[in-house]
């Protein structure tokens, strides 16, 4: 708290004329404020607190040490500005709490993509970011730039990396001939009930369930097919997972044999040598993740930390530890030997092999649909 | 009692074995709990593969659990002290005092245990959405003085009723005035209910989670909703770690207060 | 009244002393439950937006949609089966601690105590290690070659039951034990310098007097394992979800208001009706008197 509690209200003040608080947070803000430097205690929401931190939030595990150890950290050491960290196991939590959050509470998300950002930007959560101030945007593939774009022609996100939804087995129980020639339908396989996993997550389940079903992910026809199929997969699976460390642990202990999974994740625990193999089948669900600037937040700061973190250097050191591929351009950049190993890897960076969802489509579905698998996930 | 105490043949046996065998049902699984949180192996669970540790020193540098254990005890300590002034005055009214209606406010007073803290939790949450207004920790703080209130009633009216009255009109009609009656002869009486029931909402805000979830401004987490969600990624080592650190607070404080209360009580005398 | 000696100023004097109580109370939890009432009226949009004009779509879903019914009917069964437990768990050693002439009966009641302080998420979770894969239960009866395949025994039904006992079991046994205690020992006496058996003086005397006691303590289980979500959260799959656990992801994963609103207003209600019907035959200061033990 280097700020005394008159700045802070000047700030806030500052903030509420630009419009940036409605009168009645502002009101609120205020007396949490006063209320805060009564009692000396660093109560008030962050949007109040001198700028020396910025909070990240991340998806957790090897996944978030990897960021927190090859972007983070350095930013800290180099700026001198902390950053605070929390972690979610999906995006639609994260989201909720945003949602229910002052502006500025929540600042940097490592949000999964561009349905999501169609929800962010419904929400009416997005920022403007100066694009002037992140140099190394120019290295980022145009390829990924362009959907986030057609949502809003001003960025609020730099994207950064991005892989893809598949599916992993137990290499000691299914051979890699079988998972391929099953593809999507192993997740559906009686021969493995009780053996089964699967991400706790609408998209996912009715991504999967479209394949099963023969259907367009991004044009279901038949909804109630899909319900079907999700309902058939509910009653055989072990443990629908909620995180990407739970994901590598049911793996890793055994407990399950197959199970959709997280490219990453997957790469990660082969290099760990867990006996696991990956494979994508045709139209598997890809995404393209980046770091999102919510509105609120300190925007010179933020706009610095993701212009650090999309420094080569950075990146490929992110990359390498991650396991997902950059948003780096490979035909500008030159990528690492491992980075081209890793599953996803587009070498050409145009994204044209990876289908991604339709945020359009998925957004127009998304209260029902959540509504209905959240039903089905509890036995109904 | 003797009769009672001749007949006690095989029938108070089992009664007996069978006392011991909930008690054991009601530690074990805690004992569990911090025997594992000196297990070397990376994994949770059993088997032990060594006695380690670890788990204390990685927790002591885990950012979010030293955060929410701070958020933890400031609400706990701030809530601790409103509830029992609240709880001491609303006693003394209910005991001290004839009044209409009297029972109608007793069932308010006691409401907030019986009602579900589902519905409480989701009604303080809605209020502040109807008032647009952000949820901040005060908003725990003002939840978990609800929640604690009638507990605080309860103990510190089961201490008055037992304080004699005529302690008081001898003040009075000594002509001490009513607050002077108060600070001087109940207050000091009440001490150990005073004490009892600042531990008791103590804990309870410490401890509490199912409202706590509803009410905890985003990305804030306390001890409780720190472990779920902990829980919620792998049943880490270092959860156990947690959970013993936490038995150790939370018991080790009632007793030393007891011990204290019953101190203070003597020396009171 | 008007006859009555006292000063204005007493007669104010409570009044004062409760008033921070009870502003507090009606603040937080009346007016609450009367913004939820109406909320429960509001047109639902979007997650997080809800059109405030008056409609009854939401009482009309509820009404209509067996998914509802299937967790009332779900949570009751299950809150039931877990209070009868705690009943029949319970009763043998409140009896045995009101009974014993043992030194150290201060210590069984301080143990009994001592649950309340330890953090009821970690008594929780600590049934995964007795549950789980790798918990005791599993470890030992493979180890003895009873069985090859572990056991599924956390994230079920049972677990939930039997986590829910584990945190319900002391406010049972606390509650038996103040009613037997409450009982005149001569009447045992007499019973059997009358010729009863020490069973038939349980039967004829112990019990009957300490009824009030167990029927409080299965009200207090029955309400509050109905209530919880969390429980269910840690040691059940989502199949296992109780009407507490549909209530909290229809307020915090939809932020469904207007429906969360109703569904806690049936949870409040329905609930509220056991407390009453209970009380009609109980009076309900004895359930007060079993928190306060």
């Amino acid at each position: 708290m280097k700020m005394t509690t008159t700045k802070r209200l000047e700030r806030l003040t500052d903030r509420y004329q630009n419009g940036g608080v409605s009168r009645r947070s502002f009101l609120g803000l205020a007396a949490a404020a006063a209320a805060s430097a009564g009692i000396g205690l660093r109560w008030a929401p962050q949007a109040l607190a001198a700028v020396s931190e910025v909070r990240f939030d991340g998806w957790g595990g090897v996944v978030q040490e990897a960021i927190d150890k090859y972007a983070l950290q350095p930013y800290t050491a180099k700026t001198g500005i902390k950053v605070t960290q929390g972690t979610f196991g999906d995006e639609s939590e994260i989201l909720t709490k945003v949602k229910t959050a002052a502006p500025g509470e929540f600042q940097v998300i490592h949000s999964s993509g561009v349905e999501y950002y169609k929800r962010y930007a419904d929400g009416g959560l997005l920022t403007k970011i100066n694009e002037a101030n992140i140099p190394n945007m120019a290295n980022v593939m145009p390829a990924m730039i362009e959907p986030f774009r057609k949502i809003a022609p001003d960025l609020s996100c730099v994207p950064y990396d991005y892989g893809t939804t598949g599916i992993a087995y137990n290499t000691k129980v299914i051979s890699e001939e079988e998972a391929k020639e099953k593809g999507a339908l192993l997740l559906v396989d009686p021969k493995y009930s009780g053996k089964i996993g699967g991400y706790s997550d609408m998209v996912t389940r009715v991504w999967y369930a479209a394949l099963q079903t023969g259907q367009d992910p991004n044009n279901v026809t038949d909804i109630e097919a899909v319900w079907a199929k999700i309902r058939e997969q509910r009653d055989i699976v072990k443990k629908y997972w909620s995180s990407g460390a739970e994901l590598m642990d049911l793996l890793a202990k055994e407990e399950i044999v197959v199970t959709d999974a997280w490219s990453g994740r997957i790469a990660a625990l082969k290099q760990q040598g867990a006996p696991v193999g990956y494979i994508d089948p045709p139209k598997s669900y890809a995404w393209m993740e980046d770091m999102l600037i919510l509105k609120g937040a300190p925007m010179q700061e933020c706009e610095e930390l993701v212009n650090f973190m999309l420094d080569p250097a950075t990146a490929i050191a992110v990359a390498e530890g991650q396991n997902y591929p950059p948003s780096l351009d490979p035909t500008k950049v030159q990528l690492t030997d491992k980075i081209k190993a890793l599953p996803a890897f587009d070498p050409t960076g145009e994204m044209k092999a990876l289908t991604f969802a339709d945020p359009g489509y998925w957004s127009s579905n998304l209260d029902a649909w959540t509504k209905q698998w959240d039903r089905i996930s509890k036995g109904g | 009692m003797n009769a009672v105490a001749e007949s006690r043949g095989l029938g108070w046996r089992l009664v007996q074995v069978f006392t011991v065998l909930v008690y054991v049902f009601m530690f074990a699984p805690i004992m569990v709990v911090v025997i594992l949180s000196f297990n070397d192996s990376q994994f949770g669970g059993f088997p032990m593969t060594g006695i380690s540790f670890r788990w204390y020193a990685k927790l002591m540098e885990n950012d979010a659990v030293l955060r929410a254990f701070q958020t933890s005890i400031i609400v706990a300590l701030i809530t601790a002290v409103i509830c029992s002034a609240l709880g001491v005055l609303g006693a003394l009214a209910l005991v001290r005092y004839e009044f209409p209606g009297k029972e109608w406010i007793n069932t308010i007073l006691i409401a907030p245990a019986l009602v579900p803290e589902t519905v409480l939790g989701v009604g303080l949450l809605l209020l502040m959405r109807w008032a647009e207004q952000p949820r901040t920790l005060w908003l725990l703080v003002l939840g978990h003085i609800m929640l604690a209130l009638p507990y605080v009633v309860l103990v510190v009216q089961a201490r008055l009723i037992g304080i004699k009255r005529v302690y008081e009109e001898a003040a009075l009609s000594l002509g001490a005035n009513r607050i002077q009656t108060f600070r001087e002869i109940t207050l000091p009486l009440l001490m150990p209910a005073v004490v009892a029931s600042l531990l008791l909402v103590f804990t309870i805000s410490f401890d509490n989670i199912t409202a706590s979830m509803f009410w905890r401004p985003s990305g804030v987490e306390t001890m409780p909703t720190q472990i779920l969600s902990m829980l919620k990624v792998s049943i880490s080592p270092e959860i156990n770690a947690l959970g013993t650190l936490m038995i150790i607070v939370t018991v080790g404080l009632p007793l030393i207060g007891g011990g204290l209360a019953r101190y203070l009580a003597r020396s009171g005398r | 009244m008007a006859a009555n000696p006292q000063t204005a100023a007493e007669r104010r004097a409570p009044w004062l002393l409760l008033a921070p109580s009870l502003i507090t109370l009606v603040l937080l939890m009346i007016l609450p439950i009367c913004i939820m009432f109406v909320y429960s009226f509001y047109e639902f949009v979007t997650a997080g937006v809800e059109k405030h004009v008056y409609t009854t779509a939401n009482w009309r879903e509820f009404f209509s949609d067996s998914y509802y019914h299937m967790f009332l009917w779900k949570t009751a069964r299950v809150a039931a089966i877990t209070a009868i437990l705690c009943a029949l768990l319970g009763y043998p050693p409140a009896y045995f601690i009101a009974m014993t002439q043992y030194k150290h009966k201060w210590l069984l009641l301080l143990l009994l105590i001592v649950p309340f302080w330890i953090s009821f998420t970690i008594r929780t979770f600590s049934w995964i290690h007795i549950l789980g894969e790798q918990g005791v239960i599993n470890v030992l009866l493979m180890k003895t070659g009873l069985i090859s395949e572990p056991l599924r025994l956390l994230y079920t039904e049972g677990a939930v039951i039997m986590g829910m006992i584990h945190f319900l079991l002391p406010y049972m046994i606390l509650n038996i034990y103040v009613s037997i205690e409450g009982i005149d020992r001569n009447l045992i006496s007499a019973a059997r310098t009358l010729g009863c058996t020490a069973w038939q003086a349980f039967y004829e005397v112990v019990l009957p007097l300490s009824l009030p006691g167990l029927m409080a303590g299965l009200l207090l289980c029955f309400v509050l394992a109905a209530g919880s979500y969390v429980t269910p959260d840690i040691l059940g799959s989502t199949r296992d979800s109780l009407f507490g656990n549909v209530i909290f992801d229809t307020i915090m994963g939809q932020l469904n208001w207007p429906m969360g609103s109703a569904l806690s207003i049936v949870l409040l209600v329905l609930l509220g009706i056991v407390a009453v019907i209970y009380s009609r035959f109980m009076g309900l200061s004895r359930v007060f008197k079993g928190l306060g033990a």
